[in-house]
């Protein structure tokens, strides 16, 4: 039997059991302010719906965003963390690839565009990446992003290109996290990196020169 | 009133030992021999006590017998010098022996007490002994009865429980490892470093580097303690008070070792994890104290009448922290980040009287308000505005009379003397004889020196952790959660978040 846990707060706060390669247990909290407060319950939570012992996960798979700061690295740390507590092995993968994946597989086969996902990355910007379809592994193949942009910029860039992208409205789950790391690992493409990909610098400004004696403050 | 330090006795204290024992027990002292053999026995643990100015001179000493195979411990001797009485030393030496009976796992501990007196005798019932026996005439040639006093430590799991602690608040990931109230490890990842050109903590730089410390301090935490994660008996964490996002990286990392190992957490107050350091040096928190905590991010003074129970925040800083005006007068100067060091160096040689910087809050008008807040942003500007005039006047091209040494030493005794000066009012106005000082700030060398001066001249004893469990770690959120445990105190829920501004007086969240 195999147990794996997805976990992944880019949004909100989502978590998936799959044993077995099946969804077992998910729970998806939208809440995007109680990242903290939540995760602890909500991997219980699925432990105990799905009947399984914390040792008994194998993997944990964790979603690396990109997503605004704080909510982000909750469930990193909480990932890095189950997994040394359960001696389970970890891996990282990128949140709007999971999106994609559930997009890509539910759209007609007749629709054959790029597919555009986006996330709401706060400060009137988002998070976007571009898909060409799925590969024959079953894996949604990125070719631009993630990257974080204003709607209008983003908007002009494909447009500059030409680009006629197909969009998603679907939000991140536990379970497509979980989908997403099994066909990664099928395809032997499940990586081992899981940092934050935050996509902008920490919001901080270096202080000005000094004078003779110092800094010269006028107050 | 001095402080001082209890360690492990060796052969070469012996005649040190000899001098209190031939002291202290006239009629019925013990041989040299006797001692010695007692100093050095496999089965047996000594401990002795000096000042912490003077190494040399012993103060105390105590000794236990301990029979692992039969789990009894024997007091064997406890003396303190003439001068050093009454001034609870005779308690923490006994603090000691209890210590290692709970250590090797010893479940009843025996002593014998001379009938005539009763000092003595109610030190160990305060303990928790008791009289199980009366031995007639069994001092000689006084001819004194003794009585005989059992000491009872339950064999539950929880006396010693294996407790692991994160603290994350600020820009120090800790984890620290405890065995009750023993420190196996303390593991700091700093990411100052990080700071340096901003000049000040900046929150969200802090809390990336805690994600990416998390994982590399937790192995060397467990690999120090020489335990693994399954040993672990429960989990702590600081929630509070704090930087929210750094906070919630320790609670998530918390929670989710808690629950992959199935083991209690306990969500802890920062504050007051630097209160509970203490335990880890001397086996308890002696309360009342006052506790003078200053940080970067912290200047609180407070009243604890008992360290899970009673915390009060008498006051706390109405504008900047301590060491945030040392980081910002430090760039005034010109210096570097952090402040504390930098001005440290800069004012060597410097005259602490030359310039009269405002002591904030001082006055008899700000008594009933502010009686034991602080206040240092006005004195920030103070030091600015004299740094502009001596600018402007070079600028104009006259003369400039500037030091900075003098510079540096006026600031910092500016803001060591509000700070021991509230702290000490605090002692005498609360009628509390003890100072625990906890936070960065206590790296200054000034402020220890100030404090050890005034609490000397004001009969208060002054307790200043090692440095390392002075600024923030893991260990003391380790140790305030077997505290916690050890006194039966039901582990928090997995509900609890980041509380940046939570209360002193919630010890732990629920």
């Amino acid at each position: 039997m195999s147990i794996l846990l997805a976990i992944d707060t880019s949004a909100g706060t989502s978590v998936a059991l799959f044993r077995d390669g099946v969804l077992a247990a998910e729970l998806n909290v939208t809440d995007n302010m109680k990242h903290a407060e939540t995760v602890g319950t909500a991997i219980i939570s699925v432990l105990t719906q799905a009947g399984v012992a914390a040792r008994e996960v194998q993997e944990v798979v964790v979603g690396r965003g990109p997503a605004p700061f704080t909510g982000l690295r909750v469930g990193i740390a909480a990932a890095v963390m189950f997994a040394e507590g359960s001696g389970a092995k970890l891996s990282g993968l990128v949140s709007l690839d999971a999106i994609a994946l559930t997009a890509l597989k539910q759209r007609p086969a007749s629709e054959t565009r790029p597919l555009l996902v986006t996330t709401d990355a706060r400060r009137s910007e988002v998070y976007w990446a571009l898909y060409s379809g799925l590969s024959e592994k079953g894996v949604a193949v990125r070719t631009e992003g993630p990257q974080v942009l204003k709607p209008a910029a983003l908007e002009e860039l494909l447009a500059a290109r030409n680009i006629d992208a197909d969009t998603t409205n679907l939000t991140i789950t536990g379970s497509a996290v979980g989908e997403l790391a099994l066909a990664l690992r099928a395809a032997g493409q499940l990586e081992r990196d899981i940092s934050a990909l935050y996509l902008r610098a920490p919001d901080a400004v270096e202080p000005k020169a000094s004078g003779v004696f110092g800094k010269r403050v006028s107050s | 009133m001095t402080s001082f330090t209890i360690r492990v006795a060796a052969e070469s204290d012996l005649d040190e030992i000899m001098r209190i024992e031939n002291d202290s027990f006239q009629s019925d002292a013990w041989s040299v021999q006797n001692m010695h053999d007692e100093i050095v026995g496999a089965e047996k643990f000594y401990v002795v006590a000096h000042s912490t100015e003077d190494e040399n001179t012993l103060i105390g000493y105590a000794g236990l017998a301990k029979s692992v195979d039969t789990s009894q411990g024997d007091i064997q001797t406890i003396a303190v010098s003439n001068e050093h009485r009454s001034k609870g030393l005779g308690r923490e030496l006994m603090h000691r022996l209890i210590a290692e009976c709970r250590r090797v796992r010893i479940s009843e501990v025996f002593l014998e007490v001379r009938a005539d007196n009763p000092i003595a005798q109610e030190l160990y019932v305060k303990l928790g002994f008791e009289q199980i026996d009366l031995r007639k005439r069994y001092y000689q040639p006084d001819n004194v009865d003794a009585i005989v006093m059992r000491l009872t430590l339950e064999a539950q799991s929880n006396l010693e429980p294996l407790v692991l602690g994160i603290e994350s608040s600020c820009d120090e990931t800790g984890i620290g490892i405890v065995r009750g109230n023993t420190l196996l490890a303390n593991v700091i990842s700093s990411s100052m470093q990080m700071h340096v050109r901003f000049g000040g903590v900046v929150p969200e730089v802090a809390a990336r580097a805690h994600l990416e410390a998390l994982k590399s301090t937790l192995d060397e935490a467990l690999a120090k303690a020489k335990v693994s994660l399954n040993e672990i008996d429960a989990i702590a964490v600081a929630n509070g008070p704090g930087l929210a996002g750094a906070l919630m990286v320790g609670i998530a990392a918390a929670k989710a070792l808690a629950v992959s190992l199935d083991k209690p957490i306990y969500a802890v107050n920062h504050l007051v994890g630097h209160v509970g350091v203490d335990v880890l040096e001397r086996g308890q928190v002696e309360t009342p104290t006052i506790a003078l905590l200053v940080s970067g991010g912290h200047t609180s003074l407070l009243l604890v009448r008992d360290l899970i129970d009673d915390v009060e925040l008498l006051g706390e800083t109405i504008d900047d922290a301590a060491g945030e005006a040392f980081d910002k007068v430090a760039r005034v100067l010109g210096l570097n980040y952090p402040g504390g060091p930098e001005i440290d160096r800069a004012a060597e040689g410097g005259d602490p009287q030359a310039i009269r910087f405002p002591r904030a809050l001082t006055l008899p008008k700000d008594m009933d308000r502010h009686r034991y807040d602080f206040s240092f942003s006005g004195l920030k500007t103070a030091v600015a505005r004299h740094v502009e005039v001596a600018q402007a006047k070079l600028e104009a091209g006259e003369e400039v009379d500037f030091n900075i040494a003098d510079v540096a030493a006026s600031f910092r005794e500016a803001v060591v003397d509000v700070l021991v000066g509230k702290a000490v009012k605090a002692c005498l106005e609360h009628k509390v004889p003890r100072l625990l000082l906890g936070g960065g700030v206590v790296a200054n060398r000034r402020l220890r020196e100030v404090a050890q001066q005034r609490c000397d001249e004001n009969k208060i004893e002054l307790r200043i952790p090692a440095l390392s469990l002075c600024t923030d770690n893991g260990a003391m959120i380790a140790a305030l959660g077997a505290q916690l445990i050890m006194a039966n105190r039901a582990p928090s829920s997995l509900n609890f978040g980041a509380d940046s501004t939570l209360s002193v007086t919630t010890v732990q969240s629920a």
